[in-house]
């Protein structure tokens, strides 16, 4: 098991040290110059080479790169004289627009994010694991039916679109909810539960509808199986017979994809958090996008991939323990 | 959501499922795909979904020759529908509908949002088709090579597709098309929509791959000194056909989804070429005062996407039955 | 030369100021003559909604949004007037007067006021404006209004006081703690508004290395910075060092400022149309977006809505080194086709949009009107272009390709794509990003033949407009600002001339003339629209005055009802 973790580690830095490297050379190699943007309007050519030095993008590609990962496990030095800032490891630079230590402003939008997709992810979890069990265990019935008609809508919609409609039915005409905005909890629970409860629903259905199917298939293979029906046939109160032995093995999948799911999610919801104007990482990572940002945008891919991968081992070392026909493999 | 994987994802526990077909003979083959037809044109669901689909691919084809009869092409402007001094609202009700606009106008030029929709479905049947056809081709193709031969060539291509897959896919997506020049914006899409959606594909034929070849027939036709092409393509290819086809079918709307997603971000096909989810972009502002603009191109994307997803439920539980039945 | 990023921001001059102004607007306006509300009173909190600022420290911020938020915090030599109509004229601030020229105007004397100090009560004496005004050389900082450092560059290579610490910079004199010496490297007659540039703002010597300022100013202004999130908002509260006798300019009636950032047009449009809860008190610093124009029709919304005048031109140039627009015959037939209109709708229709027919907008002094290319309604006249086009040659028409960004830009582009494409002139639309647009039509060598942008002016003069876009020698390989690449020995010279003249009203009117010239002459440019901004109330808001910047002047805001 201790190999099998070690070995995964390893494995996961060598595919971040890739995703950045091959990050930074899209930009590098296909983005704008990012001095000009600075530049703006009243520029000369002079003013474009002193700023591109400044930024340090006047270096060659590696020495840039190395500087760069150097940057991350040593911090670096930003400017000189009076003017030099200090960047501690880890240091993920310096935004070219506002200045910004690139960590801090990650830091700054993550307690959003994270907010937003632990409250969607439990939403999502609860309402369509749920519904999946109870179609499956209902097949055929008009629940069934409409549970999964729901739910093809759900997957066949664009949260955009949802999230436009909704606060349309119920911000502006209806005016039961506020507009989506990120107060702190403390201050009003009840204003932070409104202010979020839009953007958790828009975030949660998509997802809860792909959950609600994919339990329902499971639990209809699962059902379906051997060793459930031998259960049954000794006896055991049907309720048991779910509950140990169904849902157990119908959930593992759910897990897996869990995992990476809410792991893409807190790399910021997009789309959700742009729509509403929620000023999570997801919104910081689109701002960074349009305004050409590319220590911003560096940051928030390899936070995002640093999830993704992180969550990839946890769930694979929690699948070992969850599903018995896997464990054997692995250990 | 609205990611890349996310129309393949929707059933990996059906997709992902043992092979489906048994060993492959052309009288068994025909009669299966006697029994799928028949089981899909049994379901007025799948049928409904398949009429639509077909329906809106006409229409795509077809759009030059519907602009005419209604008289009014996507770039062409109507000043006279709209209201300058209205920030250039429609001025008929409805969004502009009428018998001269059939599906309203577009607010600040009066374009007609009919002859829009029926070229932007050109462009966003076009740009999902041709990403679905790539990313099958590809994905089957490694997917195969990593399943049948195993070692080192399923180590790379398994690693390679653990990277894409670890990737934020949409972040980068967006970034590298907001950093391409906007030149050939349809091209761009579909490449980059490869780039990121075929490891969906391979990792599952590679699953199948892998069990078929351990079958009894590929092993036969092994030991009667078949070359290794000969197998993958004689023998293991036409036993992933139905896998194939499902795969297909439940790719298309994601990439429809992705395609509008990303153009709903502003990365996506540039204007004043029409495609669905740059529509919905431009009419979220107006969800307010011209609902009807917003509506139309959402009505159309749903319908499509839940069209083409139906389809391949259907597709793929037919398949299914026909396995479980044999 | 404010950043041109937020050309499609920036506008100037309230409803109030439509008549004042002359050639405003000629459509009914919702809004116009409603800021006759009541009378606002002094305290309270003013809540300001809208875009983030680019830079809390004024040698680096430099567009018509921040440079209004700067009058709150920061003061200047000399600055923009607070009198309704009269935004574009300078008055005194810290100094007395509005400086004092001598050796024809290459050396200018300020002296300051009595009793004005920083919030933590230290005096402004002329060595913290000395210090003030020498960051701009720093290559890290001076990123803002290039005005100080392109006249005071007395060719010493000096680097700002925090690279060269010990070294002085000897263009500013400081011959006593209240006169301040200006030694330019050339005549200049208006530099009493370079005086009122952002980067005119005093500090205490030695401040603001490594952009601190950007986290928390030094206020010289009635506002002090309490405290500031990025991307989330920022806290104002009254400078009770600020003494009011200093400031003539100023009213500065509310006790504490309250700025939300971070919110998209839309939600703030929805937010300041329900006007809710503390939304009473809040104050859109942005525009209404067009999809939104209608709902001003509102009775409830009618009289909250804010019409500014414009201060900034969009048009399109065509590059004259490109054949075949070098032939001013072609330039003159797209002139004439193009639908102003249509164009306008595509801005937003009147309320948000007026059509252009000069390079300068109506608000510049010494602005002159005229049309060198009239149509019937301004609808263009294809007929007239094609048969012009036939007569320079090119009876089968032309192809042109369009630079453009998407966003709005992009929907005149494509509006100007339908016109000319009915006088035979087919148009391809290149559209870049946002983030990469100024530097592919900068890049003499990328760009196209069109191009859609724009140009906002420093200050009220034509000085600071014509000249930086349409003088020969400022073409520049890259970070080009004259995209008609228009090098006209005649209009050159006129320009030395004017820039010469020592009679600031007589320059500004020969700038208006020559804007008249240069489109008769040479039609370097098609002039499209003045965008303007409407913007909205809260109810309890009192608007005051449309200042020189974004819309009103925030420092004129004040809240009808302090209690509420």
């Amino acid at each position: 098991m201790i190999t099998y973790l070690i070995r995964r580690v390893l494995a996961a830095v060598g595919v971040l040290a890739l995703v950045a490297l091959l990050t930074y050379w899209i930009f590098f190699a296909l983005s704008a110059d990012p001095a000009v943007m600075i530049c703006g309007k009243t520029c000369s050519p002079e003013r474009i080479d002193q700023i591109r030095a400044t930024l340090g993008v006047d270096q060659p590609f590696m020495t840039q790169f190395f500087t760069f990962i150097g940057g991350i496990f040593a911090g670096r030095t930003y400017g000189t004289g009076a003017n030099a800032i200090e960047c501690a490891a880890p240091c993920l630079g310096f935004s070219f627009q506002t200045n910004q230590s690139v960590l801090e402003m990650i830091g700054d939008r993550m307690p959003v994010s994270i907010t937003i997709a632990v409250g969607a992810a439990i939403l999502w979890l609860l309402i369509g694991v749920s519904a999946g069990v109870l179609s499956a265990v209902k097949q055929g019935t008009w629940w069934d039916k409409a549970a999964m008609m729901v739910a093809l809508s759900g997957i066949s919609l664009p949260n955009y679109f949802i999230a436009l409609v909704l606060q349309y039915v119920l911000v502006v005409e209806l005016q039961i909810l506020p507009f989506p905005s990120t107060p702190a909890f403390g201050d009003d629970p009840m204003f932070w539960f409104k202010s979020y409860l839009m953007p958790w629903t828009v975030l949660a259905f998509g997802y809860a509808s792909m959950y609600a199917r994919l339990t329902r298939t499971n639990m209809i293979d699962t059902l379906g199986e051997n060793f459930i029906r031998t259960a049954r046939a000794k006896g055991l109160g049907s309720g048991l017979v779910l509950g140990r032995h169904a849902l157990r093995p119908s959930l593992t999948p759910i897990v897996t994809l869990f995992g990476m799911d809410f792991a893409g999610l807190l790399g910021g919801a997009l789309i959700t958090e742009t729509v509403f104007g929620l000023n999570g990482v997801g919104k910081l990572t689109s701002d960074a996008i349009s305004k050409n940002d590319q220590p911003v945008i560096m940051g928030v891919t390899l936070m995002a991939a640093l999830f993704v991968i992180v969550a990839n081992i946890i769930v694979d070392v929690l699948y070992t323990t969850l599903d018995p026909r896997v464990r054997t493999k692995v250990a | 959501m609205s990611m890349l994987p996310a129309g393949l994802l929707n059933e990996p526990g059906e997709v992902t499922s043992e092979p489906h077909e048994g060993p492959s003979s052309t009288r068994g083959r025909s009669s299966t795909f006697r029994r799928i037809t028949s089981a899909m044109f049994a379901s007025p669901a799948a049928m409904l979904s398949a009429g639509f689909i077909i329906l809106i691919v006409l229409i795509a084809i077809a759009a030059p020759l519907l602009v005419k009869v209604s008289g009014w092409d996507p770039f062409q402007y109507d000043d006279s529908a709209i209201n300058p001094d209205l920030g250039g609202l429609p001025i008929a009700p409805w969004g502009g509908i009428s018998a001269e606009h059939w599906f309203g106008v577009e607010p600040q030029s009066g374009r007609d949002v009919f002859a829009r929709i029926v070229y932007g479905a050109r462009v966003s049947l076009t740009i999902a088709f041709s990403a679905a056809a790539i990313t099958t081709i590809v994905g089957v193709v490694l997917g195969m090579l990593a399943g049948f031969f195993g070692g080192w060539v399923d180590q790379v291509i398994s690693r390679v597709m653990d990277f894409l897959m670890a990737f934020p896919s949409l972040i980068f997506m967006i970034a590298l098309l907001s950093a391409l020049p906007a030149g050939n914006r349809p091209v761009l899409l579909v490449m980059v929509l490869c780039i990121f959606g075929w490891p969906y594909i391979a990792r599952v034929i590679r699953g199948q791959t892998m069990s078929l070849a351990r079958r009894e027939f590929v092993e036969a036709a092994q030991a009667s000194g078949a070359s290794k092409a000969a197998i993958v393509f004689k023998e293991i290819l036409p036993n992933l056909t139905g896998t194939i086809i499902v795969l297909v079918t439940l790719a298309i709307p994601g990439y429809i989804g992705t395609e509008a997603a990303l153009s709903f971000l502003g990365v996506g096909v540039v204007p004043p070429t029409p495609s669905w989810g740059q529509m919905i972009a431009m009419a979220v502002p107006w969800y307010a005062t011209d609902p009807m603009f917003f509506f139309v191109p959402g009505l159309f994307l749903f319908l499509t996407v839940l069209s083409f997803t139906v389809f391949g439920d259907h597709l793929s539980r037919a398949i299914d039955t026909g396995e479980t039945q044999k | 030369m404010k950043s041109k990023k937020l050309v499609l921001g920036l506008a100037l001059a309230s409803a109030l100021l439509l008549t004042a102004c002359g050639g405003g607007s000629n459509t009914p306006t919702p809004g116009s003559g409603s800021s006759a509300a009541a009378e606002g009173a002094a305290g309270g909190t003013v809540r300001i909604i809208g875009p983030e600022y680019s830079h809390l420290d004024p040698a680096m911020g430099f567009d018509g949004g921040v440079t209004n938020f700067y009058r709150l915090v920061y003061r200047t030599l000399t600055t923009n007037s607070t009198e309704e109509g009269k935004s574009g004229e300078m008055r005194p601030d810290l100094a007395t007067d509005l400086g004092t020229p001598s050796d024809g105007g290459k050396t200018w004397t300020f002296t300051l006021k009595d009793g004005i100090a920083f919030e933590d009560g230290t005096p402004i004496t002329s060595a913290e404006v000395k210090f003030g005004v020498s960051r701009v050389f720093d290559p890290e900082v001076g990123i803002g209004s290039p005005w100080a450092k392109q006249l005071l560059d007395d060719g010493s290579g000096y680097q700002g006081p925090y690279i060269d610490k010990d070294k002085d910079f000897k263009a500013i004199e400081t011959p006593d703690a209240k006169t301040v010496v200006f030694h330019l490297n050339k005549p200049f007659a208006d530099f009493s508004s370079v005086a009122g540039q952002n980067t005119f703002a005093p500090f205490p010597v030695g401040t603001g290395a490594a952009g601190a300022f950007d986290a928390k100013p030094i206020a010289s202004g009635p506002y002090k910075v309490d405290s500031y999130t990025r991307g989330g908002g920022m806290k104002l509260s009254r400078n009770e060092k600020w003494d009011a006798k200093t400031d003539t300019v100023r009213p500065a009636k509310p006790d504490n400022f309250e700025f939300l950032f971070g919110l998209d047009g839309a939600t703030i449009d929805e937010r300041m149309l329900a006007g809710q809860s503390g939304d009473q008190n809040a104050f859109q610093s942005g525009s209404i977006q067009p999809a939104n124009v209608s709902r001003l029709q509102d009775p409830s919304v009618k009289d909250r809505a804010v019409r500014i005048d414009p201060i900034c031109t969009t048009y399109m140039t065509m590059n004259t080194t490109k054949k075949p627009l070098d032939d001013l015959k072609v330039r003159q037939a797209i002139n004439f086709a193009v639908d102003k209109v249509s164009v306008q709708t595509a801005g937003g229709g009147s309320q948000l949009a007026k059509f252009a027919n000069t390079i300068m907008p109506p608000t510049m002094l010494g602005w002159v009107d005229y049309d060198a290319y009239p149509t019937p309604d301004n609808k263009g006249d294809a007929a007239k272009a094609k048969a012009m086009l036939a007569e320079a040659g090119f009876p089968d028409g032309i192809e042109l390709t369009l630079d453009t960004r998407s966003g709005k830009n992009q929907g005149y582009a494509e509006s100007v794509q339908q016109s000319l494409a009915l006088a035979g002139v087919k148009v391809n639309l290149n559209v870049i990003d946002p983030a990469t647009f100024y530097e592919v039509i900068g890049t003499t060598s990328q760009q196209h033949d069109l191009a859609v942008t724009g140009w906002c002016p420093d200050w009220a003069s034509g000085q600071t407009f014509l000249p930086p876009i349409l003088d020969g020698r400022n073409i520049m390989p890259k970070g080009n600002s004259n995209h008609a690449q228009l090098n006209d020995p005649v209009i050159n010279k006129r320009m030395d001339e004017i820039a010469a003249m020592t009679d600031v009203a007589a320059a500004n009117k020969a700038w208006g003339e020559l804007d008249q010239q240069i489109m008769e002459t040479a039609a370097p440019m098609v002039p499209l629209v003045y965008e303007n901004n409407v913007q909205l109330r809260g109810s309890n808001i009192d608007p005051g005055v449309v200042g020189f910047n974004a819309g009103v002047d925030l420092v004129t805001l004040s809240l009808i009802d302090p209690g509420k």
